[in-house]
């Protein structure tokens, strides 16, 4: 179980946030880890303060959850879904992490370490493209110690996603192997879809909604200017 | 003797004091010879990662052999060697998770599962493959995947520069990469590629029946390889300047290049060609710097050797004799060459260009003094020549493949040339 005890109107810069995440996960964390994260949408974009970037508890819980489960052997496109949740449910996915594969937190040895970030970085710098499928299928040999955040993962954390399809939403399986792989489709225009994986819980209609919205059109404005990001 | 010797072996033993010249240069690098037969103990553990197509054109006979092949490589490590195995066709299988091998029956029980399937997402076996043994590298150990297909890559990332790109970034962090083409379809420029940018072997072969061979040969090159990520760089000094290195060596930063794994009593030979100003007697002309990791350390090693010659007249170089062996070696690097220059030709379609220069090249190696590596060469050139006509897609595999025996650890199965 990872405890974030912190108070939670916190706030911290990136040197203070790499330390305190650090001392919860047991590991130094790079401040490009930190960047990598957060263009991949997985932590929310930092505040400003001047010219620094402000970090509060949120920023905290996402990334101890991305490292917590990345280190487990979870490709960063299946947390991804993980990351938008609401500040109370990221504390109770790290709370559920209690007992999850205890051996796979075990560090392993530093050279080890760099080859398997890197292949990781390259797992999820894959799973960016469409083409591939969001659960690889080599990281289902550890799915005996994975399975719940996979029964997490592969049914709707609420039922709010069915319900608040739009009328012209349609529903396919897009891949017969994982259930977890289950996609809602929006058509926003002729030619323009957005796909939605059933398990990423929508935020319910109100401000909430509307900020999420607003930070996937930021995210979506970044793209299209930087197709390489 | 644990260190490699570097040996320079010009082609004329002189350079011109009078005007500019050329000097043509073969630099010849030993590795130490094992003192007894390698005893299994005593190699350094193996952590491996077999990765075997199973896309649907794999089915039948193909993989019949692949599994036997596998089974016989499970067969052949101890319990101090890890294996992992990977079968993939469009989607990846971790047959067994990489696992010492106390007992290969649980593997042989694994390995008897894998059957065909689809496509060939080549890259994504490859990461499975790469990812199994990266959770147990070990720095004391020869960490690295063995990658099997007979297909091109088409499903998942294919552009063969990028993953040439990612299969280095991976030999930086200590795992290689051999590659292995099966039959006529394989993709020889991707597994050429795969292989120089993972330090590995590279194989093509065109029978399965050849599999077990394979991989007993590649066990006792991982047996007694005493270096690798080797690189060479060649500096000319005083106005000398480095014209060409013939082996077509990939780049490896700073100006130096990449040599494949040093094995025990496996010679390796860099053509260089150097011009000079007018030579001034006792300069040094040339400065050579190899290094490489021992395997168990992460430390590099290097060895540095400088070349001077004496100087004479030109006229009186062109009196003495060219070393013979010197000649030879040269020519069968620029013929490596040559043949890339012919594929070129092929792939613009040039069919008749191609035949054409290798019929030239095959005629100028036939009027150097005979010798049994020559004669073995023109018979590769001879059969190369006759398959333009019947198989050009073949005769391009056979081509590439031996174009990259100057740059690579390439596998020569005994019956090749059936």
């Amino acid at each position: 179980m990872v405890k974030v005890s912190t108070p939670a109107d916190a706030l911290y810069g990136l040197e203070e946030l790499l330390l305190v995440a650090g001392k919860l996960l047991g590991e130094v964390i790079s401040s490009r880890t930190v960047r990598l994260y957060a263009t991949q949408g997985l932590i929310d974009r930092p505040g400003k303060e001047g010219r620094s970037a402000v970090y509060c508890h949120r920023h905290l819980l996402q990334l101890v959850l991305v490292r917590a489960l990345a280190r487990r052997g979870l490709s960063l496109s299946a947390i991804a879904p993980l990351c938008v949740l609401a500040d109370a449910e990221l504390e109770q996915q790290l709370e559920q992490l209690d007992g999850v594969g205890a051996a796979a937190t075990v560090p392993y040895p530093p050279a080890s370490r760099a080859a398997l970030d890197y292949l990781q970085d390259l797992q999820s710098s894959r799973e960016s493209t469409p083409t591939t499928d969001a659960f690889p299928a080599h990281l289902l040999s550890k799915t005996h110690s994975l399975s719940p955040v996979l029964g997490m993962l592969s049914e709707p954390l609420s039922t709010q996603a069915r319900s608040e399809r739009s009328p012209s939403g349609s529903r396919f399986g897009g891949s017969t192997r994982e259930a977890s792989s289950r996609w809602l489709r929006f058509t926003l225009a002729p030619g323009i879809e957005v796909h939605v994986r059933e398990s990423v819980s929508l935020p319910p209609a109100g401000s909430r909604r509307q900020q999420w919205l607003k930070r996937l059109l930021d995210r979506l404005n970044e793209l299209i200017d930087d197709p390489f990001s | 003797m644990t260190q490699p010797t570097l040996r320079f072996r010009p082609l004329r033993p002189a350079v011109a004091s009078d005007r500019p010249s050329s000097l043509d240069l073969l630099l010849t690098i030993t590795p130490p010879a094992l003192l007894a037969e390698p005893q299994r103990q005593q190699r350094p553990p193996l952590n491996l990662a077999l990765v075997i197509d199973r896309s649907g054109s794999m089915g039948g006979t193909k993989l019949s052999y692949a599994r036997k092949a596998a089974r016989f490589l499970a067969g052949e490590l101890t319990n101090r060697d890890r294996l992992a195995i990977i079968s993939f066709d469009d989607e990846v299988q971790v047959v067994v998770p990489s696992t010492l091998v106390t007992d290969p029956q649980p593997f042989i029980a694994a390995i008897n599962t894998i059957h065909s399937g689809g496509s060939t997402a080549l890259f994504d076996g490859w990461l499975a493959g790469a990812t199994q043994v990266a959770e147990h590298l070990d720095a004391a150990q020869l960490n690295r995947v063995l990658l099997l297909s007979d297909g091109q890559a088409n499903h998942g990332l294919t552009d063969t520069t990028e993953i040439g790109v990612k299969v280095a970034g991976l030999t930086q962090r200590g795992i290689s990469t051999s590659a292995f083409g099966l039959g006529a379809d394989f993709d020889e420029d991707l597994m050429g590629a795969m292989a120089a940018a993972g330090d590995g072997t590279l194989a093509h072969i065109e029978s399965p029946s050849q599999l077990a061979d394979l991989y007993a040969s590649e066990l006792q090159g991982l047996a007694t390889t005493i270096g690798r990520r080797v690189s060479l760089g060649v500096r000319g000094k005083h106005g000398a300047e480095v014209v060409d290195l013939l082996n077509d060596l990939r780049p490896t930063g700073a100006g130096n290049h990449q040599l494949p794994n040093l094995r025990a009593g496996q010679e390796l030979n860099v053509g260089v060609q150097l011009k000079l100003p007018a030579w001034i007697p006792n300069q040094e002309i040339l400065s050579v710097r190899l290094a490489w990791e021992a395997p168990g350390s992460s430390e590099r090693q290097t060895l540095i050797e400088h070349l001077t010659l004496p100087v004479m007249d030109s006229e009186e170089i062109k009196q003495l004799d060219p070393d013979e062996v010197v000649a030879e070696q040269l020519a069968l690097l620029r013929a490596n060459r040559e043949r890339r220059h012919v594929i070129a030709e092929l792939d613009r379609g040039d069919v008749s260009s191609a035949s054409l220069n290798l019929s030239q090249l095959y005629e100028e190696l036939s009027a150097m003094p005979a010798s049994p590596r020559l004669s073995r060469e023109l018979d590769l050139l001879n059969e190369k020549l006759a398959l333009l006509k019947s198989d050009p897609k073949r005769s391009r595999k056979n081509l590439k493949r031996e174009s990259q025996r100057s740059s690579l650890n390439v596998w020569e199965g005994d019956d090749e040339q059936t």
